[in-house]
C-alpha cells in the first residue's frame, strides 16, 4: 500500500533527521577536543531521554520522573556487569528486557491516573528510585557502583576513546529515532494523538486509552533505561546522586525548549542547546538551576511551541493557523483535557 | 421483537445534582428517534450515559440484548453504537484523512475500509477535496460532515448525534437533515438529540421530550408535532 499523502510532512521530518545524523556522524573528525566530544555524547543521551518524555506527552501524560528509568537502566546494567561479569553487549539487551517488564508492571498502576496525579506519582517514583539505590547495600549504597567495565572490543573496534563512544550512542540514537518514527506514523501514533486531543472522543472511536497509554509508558521507559545502560558503561560509575530530581526537570526542558510538537527534533535541539549553552556561558554550577528555571519560564511564556515551533510558525507567513493543537504545557494546563478539539 | 436499544430508568448525577431521573427509552431497528428539550434538560447526558462516557447511579441499557451499562466507551462502540458528540468534535490539528482513518480504527481489512472511504467521499465530495487539510480549517458544516463520516466508518448499527444542526446555516441544516435520512435508509438506526425541534420532528419516526432530567412526553413524531404543549414550548406556537 502506498503511504497516504497526509504523511508527507513527517517524511520530510525523517529526511531532515537523517541528514542531521550524517552531519553529526562527521563532526568528531573535525573536533580535537575530547571534552566537546563528551558534551556531544551527553547531548545524544539527552535527546533520547527527551524523546521518551515526548512520547508520554504525545498521549497527554506529563512525567516528572523521566529520569527514573534512566537510573533503573543504569543500575540494572551496572549490577549485571559487576555481579554476573557480562559485557555491555549482553547487559544492554538484558537491560532493555528487564526494564520493559518493570515498566509494564509499574505503568499498569501509574497510568490509571491521568493529569496531575500522574505528574505527582512519577515525581515521587523518581525520588523513590534514587533513595532506594542509596539505601540498598547490594547496589553500592550512596557511594554507588564503581569500575563498571567499558564495552568489550568489537573486532578491531576498541571502546577506549570518546570517538568510539560517540559513534556507539549515535547508532543507538538512530535506532531509537527510526523506531519512534515508525510508531508515530502507525495507527498507534494516531491513537496516541487522539487520546491527547480528547480522551472522551478517543473512547467513542473505540480506542482503549488505558492500554495505549500503558504502551507509551512502557516504550518510553524502556528507551530511557537503554540510555541508562549506555551511561553506566560510559561513565563506568553510577551513583544515586547522578539521578536526582533535577535530571527529570532537565529532560523535560530539552523537550519543551525544542518544541513539544516535534517528537524527535525538539528534544535534539533542546538537548544540544542545554548541553552547550551553560558550558559557553561558563555559568557557576550553583547558579545553573536559576538560569535553567528562568529559561524554562521564558520559553513557556513567550515561545509557546519551543524553538522549532516558533521558527515554523514564523515561516508560515499567511498565519493560517487554525487547529494547530497543543504546542505548550501552558495551553495544556489552561484548557485541560479538551485542547485542540473544536468546541463549536 | 426486542428493540435494538433499550434503556430503562437511567438516573445520573453530576456531583450531588441529579440530572437524569428514571429516563427510559427504546430504539427499534432502522428507526430515527429524537430526543428534544430545552438547554440543560439532560439530552446530552442521556447520550453520554448510553455511550459509556458518563457513569450511571442506576438504570440499565441493553443493546442487541447485550447489557452495556458499566462497559467503558471503547467497548460499547465495538458493539456498534457510534456517538457523534456535541460541538463537532473533530480532531482539529489532524488532517481530514487522519480523522477518517481514526474512524476506521476498529477495522483491519484495508480493502473494505478503502471502499467505505470511497462511498463517504462520494457522498461528501468536499471531504475528498480537502482530505490533506487540517480538520480545523474546515467550515462548521464540513466539520459536521467529517464527524458523521468518521462515525460511519465505525460501521455502527446505531448512530447517536448530538445537536448536529448547532451553529449551522439554514442551508447546511437542510443538508445535514438529508444526510441523516440517507444514512437511515442504509439500515442504520439513529438517535437525534436536537434543540431544533422542528427539524428533529420532521426527520424522526418517534420522539421523546425531556424536561429537567425527566421524560415528560413520548410518541410518534407526528403526534408530538400536533401536541399543544410541544407546539407552545418547542415549535414557537
Amino acid at each position: 500500500m502506498k503511504p497516504p499523502t497526509s504523511w508527507k510532512p513527517i517524511h520530510k521530518k525523517l529526511a531532515a533527521a537523517v541528514i542531521l545524523i550524517i552531519v553529526f556522524a562527521a563532526l568528531p573528525i573535525f573536533i580535537e577536543n575530547d571534552y566537546i566530544k563528551h558534551l556531544l555524547i551527553m547531548a545524544c543521551v539527552g535527546t533520547i531521554l527527551g524523546m521518551s518524555f515526548s512520547m508520554l506527552f504525545s498521549t497527554g501524560l506529563i512525567s516528572l520522573g523521566a529520569g527514573a528509568f534512566y537510573a533503573v537502566g543504569a543500575y540494572i546494567s551496572a549490577s549485571l556487569a559487576m555481579n554476573a561479569g557480562i559485557s555491555f553487549w549482553l547487559t544492554f539487551p538484558l537491560t532493555i528486557i528487564i526494564s520493559s517488564i518493570l515498566a509494564l508492571g509499574v505503568g499498569a498502576i501509574f497510568v490509571r491516573n491521568g493529569g496531575i496525579a500522574f505528574v505527582i506519582i512519577t515525581l515521587l517514583f523518581a525520588s523513590a528510585v534514587v533513595i532506594a539505590a542509596g539505601q540498598i547495600e547490594f547496589l553500592g549504597g550512596w557511594g554507588g557502583i564503581i569500575g563498571i567495565p567499558r564495552p568489550t572490543a568489537l573486532g578491531p573496534i576498541q571502546f577506549d576513546s570518546k570517538m568510539s563512544y560517540y559513534y556507539l550512542i549515535l547508532i543507538i540514537l538512530l535506532l531509537v529515532v527510526l523506531a519512534y518514527y515508525a510508531l508515530y506514523t502507525s495507527h498507534i501514533g494516531r491513537a496516541w494523538k487522539a487520546i491527547k486531543l480528547s480522551p472522551n472522543l478517543a473512547g467513542t472511536l473505540g480506542i482503549n486509552q488505558y492500554s495505549y497509554r500503558l504502551l507509551a509508558f512502557t516504550i518510553a521507559s524502556t528507551t530511557a533505561a537503554a540510555a541508562g545502560s549506555f551511561y553506566a558503561h560510559y561513565f563506568q560509575t553510577v551513583t544515586p546522586g547522578a539521578f536526582s530530581g533535577w535530571l527529570s526537570i532537565y529532560i523535560q526542558l530539552y523537550a519543551v525548549l525544542g518544541g513539544l510538537e516535534f517528537y524527535v527534533m525538539g528534544p535534539a535541539v533542546g538537548s544540544l542547546l542545554m548541553t552547550f549553552i551553560p558550558e559557553y556561558l561558563r555559568i557557576i554550577k550553583e547558579f545553573e538551576p536559576i538560569v535553567t528555571g528562568v529559561l524554562l519560564l521564558v520559553v513557556i511564556l513567550f515561545f509557546q511551541g519551543g524553538i522549532l515551533g516558533t521558527i515554523v510558525n514564523a515561516t508560515k507567513s499567511n498565519g493560517k493557523n487554525n487547529g494547530q493543537g497543543i504546542h505548550s504545557i501552558r495551553s495544556w494546563l489552561k484548557k485541560g483535557k479538551n485542547t485542540g478539539v473544536r468546541e463549536s | 421483537m426486542t428493540p435494538l436499544l433499550e434503556v430503562r430508568n437511567l438516573t445520573v448525577y453530576y456531583g450531588k445534582t441529579k440530572v437524569l431521573t428514571d429516563v427510559s427509552l427504546h430504539v427499534d431497528e432502522k428507526e430515527i428517534v429524537t430526543i428534544i428539550g430545552a438547554n440543560g434538560a439532560g439530552k446530552t447526558t442521556t447520550l453520554r450515559a448510553i455511550s459509556g462516557l458518563k457513569s450511571l447511579s442506576s438504570g440499565e441499557a441493553y443493546f442487541r440484548n447485550n447489557k452495556i451499562t458499566g462497559l467503558p466507551a471503547y467497548k460499547i462502540v465495538r458493539l456498534g453504537i457510534s456517538h457523534v458528540p456535541e460541538g463537532r468534535k473533530i480532531l482539529a490539528p489532524l488532517s481530514v484523512m487522519e480523522n477518517l482513518e481514526l474512524g476506521a480504527y476498529l477495522w483491519k481489512d484495508k480493502k473494505e475500509i478503502a471502499g467505505q472511504l470511497d462511498a463517504i467521499f462520494e457522498h461528501f465530495p468536499i471531504l475528498k477535496e480537502r482530505r490533506n487539510q487540517t480538520a480545523g480549517s474546515l467550515s462548521g458544516g464540513e466539520q459536521q460532515m467529517l464527524a458523521i463520516g468518521r462515525a460511519l466508518l465505525n460501521r455502527p448499527k446505531l448512530i447517536m448525534m448530538d445537536e448536529p444542526s448547532m451553529g449551522l446555516s439554514p442551508i447546511m441544516v437542510g443538508e445535514v437533515g438529508r444526510t441523516i435520512k440517507e444514512i437511515n435508509r442504509g439500515g442504520i438506526s439513529i438517535i437525534l438529540v436536537e434543540q431544533n425541534a422542528r427539524m428533529a420532528l420532521n426527520l424522526a419516526d418517534r420522539a421523546y421530550v425531556l424536561e429537567t432530567g425527566k421524560c415528560v412526553l413520548e410518541g410518534t413524531a407526528s403526534e408530538l408535532h400536533e401536541d399543544e404543549r410541544v407546539k407552545n414550548a418547542y415549535l414557537g406556537g
